[in-house]
């Protein structure tokens, strides 16, 4: 049913209007600002530097490895936030009775953010596990895991993924919501078990709500700041500096404007392809009513 | 026989059941208890607090609680949160279904495009685009009189903007699989219009992920602290999160405060979500039986 | 049909909300100016100075606003601001280079009458022009515990690390550091800069790459130092400024390095002994370091009015009874205006003016001379590294001038 072009523009033209304003005007300003180098202030000289700024991106060392940082940060807690995000959305919608308070209570972590977060589970992945090593004896294990670059690493993914699965779970009940009873109850007709339901009948129907956690997963973990700050404010020695932090103390406290505008460019183009990719793929999977 | 058979199904189910949700709650109570602490520690000193963190508080003391209230002016500052989540909550249901469903049901080349650019901009991280945006929102001001800076209908209009990208996502993504188009093919036939059929058709077996959109979108508004920090400068206009700023001091942070003024903050919107969540369920349910 | 009605309502509610909530903000600026705003990013006198604001507008009539902020975003948010012309008519300035990078947008200043009151050397000058007054003075050192610590004993760097490793014997903290930027290694390492000859041209040297922070004898006991607290006892990295205070005000730890800000963190435990500040001794140094945190700013944007009403309400503030009575006894400062005193003093800040008084004082320099933003992302990732490997005297020191060198030509 093809839609007649002014009721496209009519149901489109309103939100692309607000949308145009607030995020693509100052996005073009910040690629043109990228060529300059400027601390930010309209006062303060602005000088032409062409490309120089990105081409310095692809030599800054730092940068680049907390890219590569970032790409393994994301690549785990994309797998593990969705697969969790996925449990818990099966337990809360199921038939038993706890399950509007399991919702609640398995979204609350998203509500809490900022230094709270930070002071929270510095206290647990600090004191707690010192506490935890010295009760158990495993101290190989449980010590202070922020100290330690590895262990602050698999800090901020315990700590990414607890806020983030309740927030991918809401996405998935109204995924899981909208898979009709009937064709469920087609599937138990024709002796399909618990398991050949889930993975023939429920999961390629969930394709639609997969495509969406996968892709905001993804970009949220690219540009995972909130979290880095909090708790590790990339230390020790760097060993957990994102690329959202990096950018953002070019442009805040080193006050490199441009270039922290270059960097974040590349930033969003990299991380542009392959979302893209991924929402392809992913797109491709779906079925279509 | 047969009966007898039946109960001991039942009664095994119904032990099944009983483990599940055992299960269930104790897996939910150790995921929360992070939270356990933000609520313990409103109610202790910095001394208590350095004592023992995860004790709980000698006494249970509102004192914080009424420092919180008083010193971020509460009422104030939430009902400029409420006007504020609201609005834009709203605003952004209203117009990104109609968008993403008119998205959907027009193959173009271009409303491919503008699907994908929607999204695309998601990956911006906000910290780049805020001096441009200020700068702009400066210009709108003061050339054509639209006063965006410092108010709350400015705020309004740039949450727009910036939910538009993932509201759409999510519209898209459940019209696409679970609206038939046969439906509307019918409803065309019998001479229903444009608008109404968005709007009595289509908008009504949108339910459960207009309630998830709305749910997802009030939660970030409501907690969101940089975007109203920048634009909301006179203090009549502020909000709760960006109120609740001043007990977090470069270095010397008044925890007991800030987490009582947390508390505050958050048990609105776990109220709301508690009440709204129950209508993804219903909103299926009737749309099953239409369907 | 029924649908379709609400949704109209709605939407007019909103259209008619929005509406409102636009018109009831007024944009500034253009009218006559009868209201100045105040942004500063210390945020434990917030709540005095919005009770000293309403008592400055009960006697001059001008209404003066004071923003809160999170003190992390406090510069960030300013600059922003000051992008669009949305800037408050008086602000804070912390660092040398953010003024530097701000002088645009600092007012001169230098008819305000107050000023004849305030030393020269505590004003803030650029191009020839007063731009800033002195909030207070701050000074740090060794804060330590009268009943623990025994100063002579700590006055020599052999005597301090030989008190780390006895204390650390008997699990006690001879020295307790904290894991924030500034705690655990920026201000104490303002020490071995400040007791140069000439603290200027030594950094001038320094990142000239003339100079090898491994042959100064200053720098090679602070380096023992640190190595000491390493060794000794817990690491610094594993405690936040809360727990540090706590540690010291519970007897964990026998001194901190600290500065006269840190009192009020004691405030709810019971503390039954005295207090007291001291030099860090290196080279011998027995001087507390004492410098002007952060400076008054008017914003040379604002209207001509709005600014002469921010120089109205610096003066008031620094000159007037009132003003001077807030800024003492409510807000904790030290006097910087010549003839102002203050007898409700912290212990620690008494002995940070006994120590003025002497000229007991060494300058900071971490503010002024080193590279914009060394401290958070050159020093603390070293000073990280350092308290989480064996890294050596050498290693650091080596690791230390590069940084700077790096940072100062980067």
């Amino acid at each position: 049913m093809p839609l007649r072009k002014t009721w496209f523009a009519l149901f489109t033209i309103p939100l692309l209007f607000a949308f145009a304003i607030v995020v693509i005007v100052p996005f073009l300003c910040g690629i043109y600002y990228s060529f300059f180098s400027w601390d930010g202030l309209p006062k303060n000289p602005m000088i032409f530097v062409g490309f120089e700024n990105y081409a310095d991106v692809f030599r800054d060392t730092q940068f680049l490895s907390s890219l590569l940082r970032t790409t393994l940060f994301t690549l785990l807690t994309v797998v593990i936030v969705n697969v969790l995000a996925m449990a818990f959305a099966m337990a809360v919608t199921s038939r038993l009775k706890l399950r509007n308070v399991g919702r609640v209570m398995l979204f609350m972590p998203y509500l809490i953010g900022g230094l709270l977060l930070g002071y929270i589970w510095q206290f647990i992945l600090g004191d707690c596990m010192t506490m935890l090593g010295e009760i158990t004896g495993r101290e190989d294990l449980f010590f202070y895991w922020l100290s330690d670059r590895e262990f602050a690493f698999i800090g901020l993914i315990v700590v990414a993924t607890w806020q983030m699965a309740g927030y991918m779970m809401v996405i998935y009940i109204a995924g899981m919501q909208s898979i009709s009873d009937d064709i469920l109850e087609a599937a138990k007709m024709d002796g399909a078990g618990y398991w050949q339901t889930f993975f023939r009948v429920r999961l390629p129907l969930l394709m639609p709500s997969i495509t969406i956690c996968l892709f905001l997963t993804l970009s949220n973990c690219f540009k995972i700041y909130d979290v880095n700050i909090a708790l590790t404010r990339g230390g020790p020695a760097n060993a957990t500096e994102m690329v959202s932090m990096n950018i953002f103390n070019e442009i805040f406290s080193k006050s490199n404007y441009g270039y922290g505008q270059a960097k974040a460019i590349v930033f969003f183009f990299i991380v542009g392809i392959i979302t893209m990719l991924q929402v392809r793929a992913t797109a491709k999977r779906e079925v279509e009513v | 026989m047969s009966t007898k058979t039946l109960t001991l199904a039942g009664g095994k189910r119904k032990a099944g059941r009983i483990v599940g949700n055992v299960v269930l709650l104790l897996f939910c109570l150790i995921y929360l208890s992070p939270v356990y602490i933000i609520w313990v520690n409103s109610f202790k000193s910095r001394a208590e607090m350095y004592m023992n963190v995860l004790a709980l508080p000698e006494t249970f003391t509102w004192e914080y609680y009424m420092g919180a209230i008083t010193r971020m002016d509460f009422v104030g500052v939430f009902t400029n949160s409420l006007i504020v989540t609201v609005c834009s909550a709203l605003l952004l249901v209203v117009l990104c279904s109609m968008t993403a469903w008119a998205l959907v049901r027009t193959k173009t080349r271009l409303s491919r495009f503008l699907y994908r650019f929607l999204i695309l901009t998601m990956l911006i991280p906000f910290q780049t685009v805020m001096m441009p945006l200020m700068q702009e929102m400066n210009l709108l001001t003061k050339v054509l009189g639209i006063p965006m800076k410092n108010s709350l209908g400015g705020l309004i209009f740039m949450y727009i903007g910036f939910g538009a990208g993932m509201s759409v996502f999510l519209f898209h993504g459940f019209i696409k699989s679970s609206v038939p188009a046969s439906l509307e093919e019918a409803a065309i036939i019998d001479g229903c219009g444009t608008w109404q059929l968005y709007w009595r058709i289509v908008f009504p077996m949108l339910k459960p992920i207009t309630v998830t959109v709305i749910i997802l979108n009030v939660i970030w508004i409501w907690n969101d602290y940089l975007l109203p920090s920048l634009t909301l400068t006179s203090n009549a206009n502020k909000t709760i999160p960006v109120m609740t700023s001043m007990f977090f001091g470069t270095y010397s942070i008044e925890w007991n405060t800030a987490m009582a003024a947390l508390v505050l903050t958050i048990l609105p919107v776990i109220i709301f979500y508690f009440c709204a969540q129950k209508y993804i369920i219903k909103g299926v349910m009737a749309g099953a039986v239409k369907g | 049909m029924k649908i379709k009605k609400v949704l109209c309502m709605v939407l007019c509610a909103m259209l008619a909300l929005s509406l409102v909530a636009c018109g009831g903000t007024p944009s500034g600026g253009d009218e006559e100016a009868n209201k100045i705003v105040i942004f500063q990013q210390k945020t434990e006198i917030y709540d005095q100075l919005v009770e000293l604001a309403k008592v400055y507008q009960e006697e001059t009539g001008v209404e003066v606003e004071v923003w809160p902020i999170a003190g992390d975003d406090y510069y960030q948010n300013l600059k922003t601001y000051m992008t669009s012309e949305s800037g408050p008519t008086v602000f804070t300035l912390n660092s040398a280079s953010e003024m530097e990078e701000m002088k645009g947008y600092l007012a001169d200043i230098g008819d305000v009458e107050v000023l004849g009151k305030i030393q020269d050397s505590l004003l803030k000058v650029m191009d020839g022009k007063t731009v800033g007054i002195p909030m207070t003075a701050e000074g740090f050192g060794i804060v330590y515990n009268k009943d623990m610590v025994d100063p002579a004993a700590i006055s020599t760097m052999d005597g301090l690390i030989s008190f780390i490793e006895t204390s650390g014997a008997n699990g006690i903290n001879g020295l307790g550091l904290s894991q924030e930027d500034y705690f655990l290694m920026g201000q104490i390492l303002n020490f071995p800069f400040a007791v140069q000859d000439d603290p200027v041209g030594f950094c001038r040297k320094l990142y000239n790459g003339e100079v090898n922070l491994a042959d100064v004898a200053e720098f090679q006991d602070f380096a023992k130092l640190m190595v000491a607290i390493r060794e000794n006892q817990v690491n610094p990295v594993e405690v936040t400024y809360d727990g540090n205070c706590g540690d010291f005000a519970t007897g964990k730890s026998a001194a901190i390095h600290q500065g006269n800000w840190c009192y009020s963190m004691f405030s709810s435990y019971e503390i039954d002994f005295d207090m007291d500040l001291a030099g860090v001794p290196v080279g011998g140094n027995t001087a507390i370091s004492v410098g002007i945190p952060s400076y008054w700013f008017v914003n040379g944007d604002a209207s001509e009015a709005e600014q002469q009403l921010g120089k109205d309400f610096l003066n008031w503030l620094y000159g007037s009874e009132t003003g001077a009575d807030y800024l003492m006894n409510k807000f904790g400062f030290l006097p910087v205006v010549d003839g102002m005193t203050s007898e409700k003093l912290d212990p620690i800040s008494a002995s940070l003016a006994d120590a003025i008084a002497e000229g007991n004082v060494i300058d900071w320099t971490f503010n002024t001379e080193w590279p914009v933003s060394f401290i958070t992302t050159n020093l603390q990732p070293l000073a990280e590294e350092f308290f989480t490997t064996d890294m050596s005297e050498a290693d650091f020191l080596a690791k230390l001038t590069e940084a700077f060198v790096t940072a100062a030509n980067g």
